[in-house]
């Protein structure tokens, strides 16, 4: 458990660093940046890693595991603090990107954005995330804690395939890490349950859960979507590595955004504003 | 060895204007040139800061030549990127100069993104006695010029100048970090995160781009390049260290674009020190080719190690540097001081290799005889011509009485910059903003 402090409390510095190396002068610097997004990445598998090893000795409390975890992680400020307590609350759907802002639409837009959080920091994109994306816009907007229960469960089930591993993704999972430090860990507990369940209950999930879409192809389109627009959002917000370094990846952006018309690519589109001034409050 | 460090003094303790600590003051460079007789310093505030030794007289022989003030210029200025709104800093990152070839010294100095090459002359002869203009330079009525005469030079003070003479821009997206000038005193080499460019000293308008690592898509980024050096006979060789802390020696006969290396140097990670920093500490600050060519130093934040050209898989040599920082990595992370990037520098017979660490304290290893000593720069602890005083660091248990316990290490004096005399036992060494010079007894 000490390990889990300790990964927590670097995950929180790293996120600090990256955010201020935004207000330097003189721009940013990629290797200091890289060397960040490396350690937050250590840090991260090593809270996972610790999640994972109290968590694979009982299968049927994952989701009252879960549940609880993201609770706790939901109910953590925005700033980087150190060391918060792990003490669960009751209400899941507290905004936690924007604790000051009470409105659900701005908690049904950070959910959405958590869940592309989800889709960065995943290599393998799965239909189920995109799908689950619209299902928690519709759960967010209750208060109900079996919904968001359910939610959870969702979430965690869409990352059934997703790897773990944010395999050479540095800088995006950085740029992610850096808006929403509670947002890693409800997306490191979601892929937590998501790797514990087996492979082959992704398929019932799958179905479960979809709105939007069912098709893979499409799915995997507004994944590369998803990513993109976080990418332009991060660009435009976050002035983060990729975009500010160099104009490529907001070319990849625009070519992607033209070939994506989904619906919550649009959704967060059209949340932009909001979620920029959000961040830049942070 | 030891009796060389004993005998050392303290020559010269340049200090700013100020008192306090200006930021722009902090020096981010040293550098001497190929003969020794000038040292160069850039700062943050993008100012280069030339020293010249002064030739020994018989009047005061023991002023062996003492480094004084040659010439003060601004190199750079900050600028602004508005196309991807970005300020960019005017802090000089390094200087190289270039070998003498006339009266005028050259060097190179850059900052982030420009490089600019400096010609420093001695002007000490003007021409008197102009026909259309007198001597204040107002133009003489051409009606009062009764007689003809011809202008001749009359010696006047020594003035030095520094004149820009070519500015290389627009060639790196990303931070210079390092220039090396080629043995062929014609090309030279500016590195940035993800690419090497090579210029020619003469063009400006056209570079070369040998290495790119820059992959297609920088979500895939996992390192960068951290510094490169020329081989300092084979002009056709360099080599490139990278934030994994790999080193990378190239041909640049073999293909147009080095991408592919010729030899690679890594040594494999020791998995007993693994912890959250492990690739931190192992990315490579600096690299420097030994004299003789043979061999490579490398700078890493814990470590020192010299490398055999000819032996890829591990280094000859590695020296602990103040390995008692590997238990406070944390703290060091926290606080930024695992993110700087220390410098390594040879004796002029590579047979000693010099680096700085934190509390103002930097290292010598003597490579033959296998013994290091740990020496302070700061003014408290030495006076001009005293003789530097080994220091020691207690890692645990009883601290002797002129021990300097971790925890009581001062973090923010760190010296990062030093530089040798290529063929005298002098150093200068670069602690924040001043720069202390030190030069041995020894005749």
């Amino acid at each position: 458990m000490e390990y889990k402090v300790e990964a927590h409390r670097i995950m929180s510095i790293s996120l600090g660093k990256i955010y201020n190396s935004r207000v330097q002068r003189g721009g940013i610097k990629l290797h200091k940046n890289l060397l960040v997004s490396l350690v937050l990445r250590s840090a991260r598998q090593v809270y996972l890693s610790d999640y994972y090893s109290g968590v694979c000795l009982n299968t049927q409390h994952v989701e009252a595991k879960e549940w609880e975890l993201m609770d706790s992680n939901q109910e953590k400020p925005l700033t980087p603090a150190p060391e918060e307590s792990l003490s669960p609350s009751t209400d899941c759907n507290q905004n936690p990107v924007v604790p000051e802002d009470p409105e659900v639409q701005h908690t049904s837009q950070a959910v959405e954005d958590s869940t592309d959080l989800h889709s960065v920091y995943s290599k393998h994109q799965a239909e189920e995330e995109s799908s689950s994306e619209d299902s928690t816009t519709d759960v967010s907007l209750t208060s109900s804690p079996v919904t968001c229960e359910s939610q959870c469960e969702a979430k965690g089930a869409e990352v059934s395939s997703s790897d773990c591993e944010a395999d050479a993704n540095p800088a995006t999972v950085t740029e992610g890490n850096s808006q929403q430090p509670p947002k890693a860990h409800s997306c490191s507990n979601r892929k937590r349950t998501a790797e514990k369940t087996a492979s082959n209950d992704s398929p019932v999930k799958r179905t479960k859960v979809t709105s939007s879409n069912s098709s893979e192809e499409e799915a995997e389109e507004m994944d590369t979507g998803n990513v993109s627009n976080l990418i332009t959002i991060f660009g435009s917000s976050f002035s983060g590595l990729l975009t500010k370094e160099s104009s490529e990846p907001e070319a990849e952006t625009e070519d992607s955004d033209s070939g994506s018309g989904q619906i919550c690519c649009d959704q967060m589109l059209k949340n932009l504003n909001p979620w920029s001034t959000a961040i830049v409050a942070f | 060895m030891e009796e060389e460090i004993d005998n050392r003094k303290i020559n010269n303790s340049f200090l700013r204007d100020h008192n306090y600590a200006t930021e722009a003051d902090i020096i981010s460079t040293v550098e001497f040139n190929s003969t020794g007789e000038l040292l160069a310093t850039g700062d943050k505030g993008g100012r280069v800061v030339v020293f010249q030794r002064e030739q020994e007289s018989k009047n005061q022989p023991h002023r062996r030549g003492e480094y004084n003030v040659y010439s003060t210029f601004q190199s750079h200025e900050p600028e602004f990127d508005y196309l991807k709104s970005l300020e960019i800093e005017e802090k000089i990152n390094k200087i190289r100069w270039l070998p003498q070839q006339n009266a005028a010294y050259f060097l190179l100095s850059t900052n982030d993104k420009t490089v600019k090459l400096w010609k420093i002359s001695e002007r000490d002869k003007r021409p008197e006695g102009y026909n259309l203009k007198d001597e204040d330079g107002r133009i003489r009525d051409p009606s009062t010029i009764t007689s003809l005469r011809v202008p001749v030079l009359r010696p006047m003070d020594l003035m030095v100048e520094a004149t820009p003479r070519r500015v290389f821009s627009n060639g790196h997206t990303y931070h210079i970090n390092s220039i090396s000038v080629n043995s062929d005193y014609e090309t030279y080499m500016s590195t940035d995160d993800l690419r090497i460019n090579l210029w020619h000293l003469e063009i400006t308008n056209r570079s070369f781009n040998i290495v790119d690592i820059k992959p297609t898509n920088m979500e895939e980024l996992t390192e960068v390049i951290t510094a490169a050096e020329f081989h300092p006979h084979q002009c056709n060789t360099f080599v490139y260290s990278s934030s994994k802390g790999s080193i990378r020696l190239c041909d640049m006969r073999s293909a147009a674009l080095c991408d592919n290396h010729s030899k690679f140097f890594e040594e494999p990670e020791d998995p007993s020190n693994r912890s959250f920093f492990s690739e931190i500490i192992s990315s490579i600050s600096d690299v420097k080719f030994s004299h003789s060519g043979r061999y490579l130093m490398t700078r890493d934040y814990l470590t020192v190690k010299v490398w055999d050209l000819n032996m890829e898989s591990k280094p000859l040599e590695t020296y602990q540097v103040h390995d008692y920082l590997r238990s406070k990595l944390c703290s060091l992370y926290e606080n930024d001081c695992i993110f700087d990037k220390f410098e390594c520098v040879w004796n002029g017979s590579d047979s000693v290799i010099m680096t700085g660490s934190y509390n103002n304290f930097f290292r010598m290893f003597d490579r033959n005889t296998k013994r290091d000593v740990t020496l302070e720069a700061s003014r408290e602890n030495s006076k001009p011509r005293a003789i530097l005083k080994p220091r020691k660091v207690c890692v645990g248990g009883k601290r002797r009485k002129d021990e300097i316990s971790v925890d009581s290490l001062d973090f923010s004096k760190k010296i990062l910059h030093t530089t040798w005399h290529p063929s005298e036992n002098i150093i200068a060494v670069a602690a924040t903003n001043n720069l202390y010079i030190f030069q041995d007894k020894v005749n």
